[in-house]
């Protein structure tokens, strides 16, 4: 039987884990990180998780041994932030090259010297190159729901990649709402035992790996896989839907845009207070709607590009920034790039705010939608990037 | 003729393969030979890179070979995942060098220490970075040559066997490959024991120390003979000396290599009355519990 209650994202990403009956979880803790891998010591504890718990002493020695694991053909669950994700990057690299299926929440927080413990997107959009596949959640619903996902699309044999549920700290691993918790003999039906054909490092069962010896292939494969994710993220989400009732359409979602001349695109938490922005905007008769980024990577250049066609512009919400990249956030430079293919390009909008986890406010985001809206008038975009925060926008709305 | 075929059937049966891509001399094939013959074919091994992969590429067994600043680490997770499937009547080994067990992975070994992860941990210990080109490493000895301390290392070897042995864990040993008996004896027994094992060995690196490949045994049997490598085993925190030669003086050990010499008489004579001391010491505690 599910049940619905109460419950933070850290709650929530325990308990998919311990749905998805993960295996192996070494873990280190960090804030906002640390209420999610005590619970899970918790529900191990209390005899209703079953997995074997590394206290490991560092977060380069946590992704290794899930390494390990997942080779020696367990299902591994982990999950790290901020500073802990930049400590084991040499091992990040790792279980894409190695197609293991690794499930790591990265519970989003700024990284050191000019942030703190709240949350931004850098520490896991660094990692936008090493082949972990990234999907933004924006409560703790879409997070046990995610993960139990993460592992069907990562452990899929067309797929065999790791998979990041990120969820931003505090706004949603530590905001309780109400969840519900999916029955176990139901996600089992979902999610079979995790079988790995490529690896079996057994004594006397092993063959050797057949590794393509070209490098540009065998990074090829990885790419390959990365495109094949898109078609199967939104395959298991839709199983997903049919036997549980929820469903996130896939790797975005459009919302309230019919008749929309503009989008506003987000990412993470920030997306639920957007919601209520668009609402109150469209109730006004402004024509705007909101674009919901989940799947970060495999990226929706497709999705984009049809955005594209539909809209007169495009504004991209960016939680992160990229020094020296001429002003742009990475969300939006990624966008441009999708969009640069169409021969009737949208305007392009960047803005950047909530940096360091600084709240985005709801006067913040009618301001980006109204400067998003006279682009679209005047036919023009004022600069490459707009820096929210550094206006005074008067009283939060 | 008589000799290939004795070395076909002999490769046939072994775990490793005839052939290495070492350097000439290299102690490292040997090490795996005499390891393997202990260990049996129901093994996975887990190891580092560089000059130990070397040897590791040409194990007939389950290998996983990573960077150097993963020792210990994924043999963690293999012995989870081995829990989890029942299969802990496997032998589990993590192999190591002496940059990784003493530098860059020190942390990660003495970590898994702690767990008292069910493990045997090898360190497979050439005294440098090797592979890369012959740099200091913590496990270099006083005095030595590399081409990072062109004149001559300036501290003392990190006693690791001994740092590892205050981790209350259930067995450590020392060998050499210039004694397989020694070795061997200590390898089945480490197999033997649950937990975290610490398995120290000596290999010879001609390339790195310099001397004259065709020497490599003669030169690391100098180095227990001049208690430059004491062998001994601590179980349960009693020490034991597996083999109390004859002192021979330190220069033999010392002369016998061109990475030494550079060295002058007082270094050599500073040398001596280190190792002096660690003789006593060891032979004071033998047969002792010396962990606290």
């Amino acid at each position: 039987m599910s049940v619905t209650r109460m419950m933070d994202g850290n709650e929530a990403a325990a308990w998919g884990a311990k749905l998805s009956r993960a295996e192996v979880i070494p873990a280190y803790p960090i804030t906002p990180q640390t209420e999610l891998i005590s619970q899970i010591a918790t529900l191990i504890s209390e005899g209703i998780m079953d997995a074997e718990y590394i206290k490991v002493e560092g977060e380069h020695t946590a992704m290794a041994a899930a390494i390990g694991a997942s080779v020696a053909g367990a299902r591994v669950f982990t999950a790290s932030a901020s500073q802990g994700i930049a400590f084991m990057e040499e091992a990040l690299w790792m279980p894409p090259g190695r197609r293991l299926p690794i499930v790591m929440c990265m519970v989003n927080r700024a990284l050191a010297p000019i942030g703190g413990l709240r949350p931004d997107h850098n520490d896991a959009l660094m990692q936008r190159d090493t082949g972990w596949i990234q999907l933004y959640c924006e409560n703790s619903q879409e997070v046990i729901d995610t993960v139990i996902q993460s592992f069907k699309i990562g452990e899929d044999k067309r797929v065999y990649l790791p998979v990041a549920p990120c969820y931003d700290g505090y706004f949603v691993s530590a905001t309780a709402t109400p969840t519900t918790i999916p029955d176990q003999s139901e996600v089992d039906d979902f999610l079979p035992p995790y079988v790995h054909e490529m690896y079996n490092i057994m004594p006397g069962e092993h063959k050797p790996m057949d590794w393509p010896s070209d490098i540009a292939k065998a990074r090829y494969e990885v790419e390959k896989a990365h495109e094949r994710a898109k078609g199967i993220i939104e395959e298991v989400d839709k199983e997903f839907g049919k036997k549980f009732g929820r469903s996130y359409d896939g790797l975005i979602e459009e919302y309230n845009c019919d008749g929309a001349e503009a989008v506003l695109v987000t990412m993470g938490s920030m997306t639920g207070t957007a919601r209520d922005v668009i609402d109150e905007m469209r109730e006004k008769g402004k024509n705007i709607g909101l674009v919901k980024l989940k799947g970060f990577r495999p990226f929706p250049s497709e999705e984009f590009r049809e955005l594209g066609k539909k809209y007169n512009a495009i504004a991209i919400v960016d939680r992160n920034n990229s020094y020296g990249s001429a002003g742009g956030g990475i969300v939006s430079m990624e966008v441009a790039r999708a969009l640069y293919a169409l021969d009737d390009r949208p305007l392009l909008v960047n803005f950047q705010v909530g940096l360091g986890g600084s709240d985005v406010t709801m006067r913040q985001i009618e301001y980006m939608a109204d400067e998003t809206l006279e682009a679209v008038e005047t036919g023009k975009v004022k600069s490459v990037v707009d820096w929210v925060e550094l206006h005074d926008l008067g009283e939060v709305m | 003729m008589e000799l290939n075929k004795l070395f076909d059937e002999y490769y046939e049966k072994s775990l490793i393969q005839g052939g290495t891509t070492c350097c000439p001399g290299c102690g490292g094939p040997l090490f795996w030979r005499l390891a393997l013959e202990a260990l049996g074919a129901n093994t996975i091994l887990y190891g580092d890179g560089p000059c130990a992969s070397c040897a590791i590429r040409s194990i007939k067994l389950p290998t996983f070979g990573i960077h150097f600043s993963f020792a210990a680490d994924g043999a963690t997770g293999i012995a989870a995942a081995l829990r989890v499937k029942g299969r802990e009547d496997i032998t589990l080994v993590s192999s190591a060098g002496d940059g990784a067990t003493g530098d860059i992975s020190f942390g990660k070994v003495s970590a898994a220490a702690e767990r008292n992860e069910n493990m045997i941990q090898i360190c497979v210990d050439n005294e440098a970075y090797m592979n890369t080109g012959i740099q200091k490493s913590g496990l270099t000895p006083y005095g030595a040559w590399t081409t990072t301390t062109p004149l001559g290392k300036e501290t003392p070897k990190k006693e690791i066997p001994m740092i590892l042995a205050q981790h209350k864990i259930p067995y450590v040993a020392t060998a050499s490959v210039a004694y397989p008996k020694d070795f061997q004896r200590k390898i089945a027994k480490a197999k033997d024991i649950k937990g975290f094992k610490y398995f120290h060995s000596v290999i010879p690196c001609p390339t790195g120390w310099r001397f004259d490949p065709a020497k490599s045994i003669e030169v690391i049997r100098l180095g227990v003979q001049t208690w430059a490598w004491p062998l001994y085993e601590i179980e349960g925190g009693i020490l034991k000396l597996t083999m109390k030669p004859r002192q021979r003086p330190i220069e033999d050990y010392l002369k016998a290599q061109n990475r030494f010499r550079h060295l002058t008489d007082d270094q050599v004579k500073y040398i001596q009355a280190e190792t002096d001391q660690k003789q006593e010491r060891l032979l004071e505690q033998d047969g002792k519990r010396i962990i606290f």
